[in-house]
């Protein structure tokens, strides 16, 4: 299981979760699989770790990507 | 500094499945109306937990731990984002070594060997070493969590 989400893409501009070839959000194919610590925000408007992260649109999203 | 209004709970999780139980708490989350999640955070620091911000009490998240797989119980204590907020920036995997460092590789071909840092790229989270065995000085460059410190150099002294 975690060997299949490890192959994940990230995109490395928003940290977001990309499941196709490019990142809906950015519009950027500058995607990477390697990443670590996973975050999801699932109420941007009250939470107060998007307030802190500066994300503002639900969704899963890596802490680190290189 | 910031005010933060949320509560924090650490879920116990089974070992290697803090990003299932994240996932499965986002898909149990959308079924149970009467329980509010705001964020949930799976480090890779903190082994076995995972965090997860609610404007709810202990009970409530009893009651969601209860329906997710792979989850175990959550930690009484609760606690607010200013103590878990540096998990939210992780430090970089080359913190704390640096140029005449001994390290021990832990993995690839010269998993075991011990080596003596040469360069530290920060920006890259790479390290060049040399190993300690060797006859000749072959520098050789690794990922920063590829490596153990087992003796700090004397100046950081």
């Amino acid at each position: 299981m975690a060997a299949r989400k490890k192959q994940a893409k990230v995109c490395m501009e928003c940290h977001r979760f990309v499941d196709g070839e490019s990142c809906v959000i950015c519009g950027t194919s500058n995607l990477s699989d390697d990443w670590a610590g996973y975050l999801i925000i699932i109420d941007p408007e009250q939470s107060d770790i998007a307030r802190k992260m500066n994300i503002s649109l639900p969704g899963r999203y890596a802490l680190k990507v290189r | 500094m910031t005010e933060y209004i949320h509560k924090i709970f650490a879920v116990k999780t089974t070992a290697k499945q803090e990003r299932t139980v994240a996932d499965n708490i986002l898909r149990v989350c959308e079924g149970l109306a009467d329980v509010h999640v705001l964020a949930i955070i799976a480090p890779d620091e903190l082994r076995g937990y995972v965090l997860v911000e609610t404007p709810d009490n202990l009970a409530r998240m009893e009651q969601l731990v209860e329906h997710v797989p792979h989850a175990r119980t959550v930690l009484h204590g609760e606690t607010t984002l200013h103590e878990v907020e540096h998990f939210l920036v992780p430090k970089p995997a080359v913190s704390g070594i640096e140029e005449g460092t001994i390290i021990e590789l832990i993995s690839g071909p010269f998993k075991g060997e011990k080596a003596i840092v040469k360069r530290v790229d920060l920006g890259k989270e790479e390290i060049t070493v040399e190993l300690y065995e060797s006859m000749v000085p072959i520098p050789i460059t690794v990922r920063g969590d590829s490596v153990r410190v087992i003796e700090r150099s004397d100046e950081s002294n």
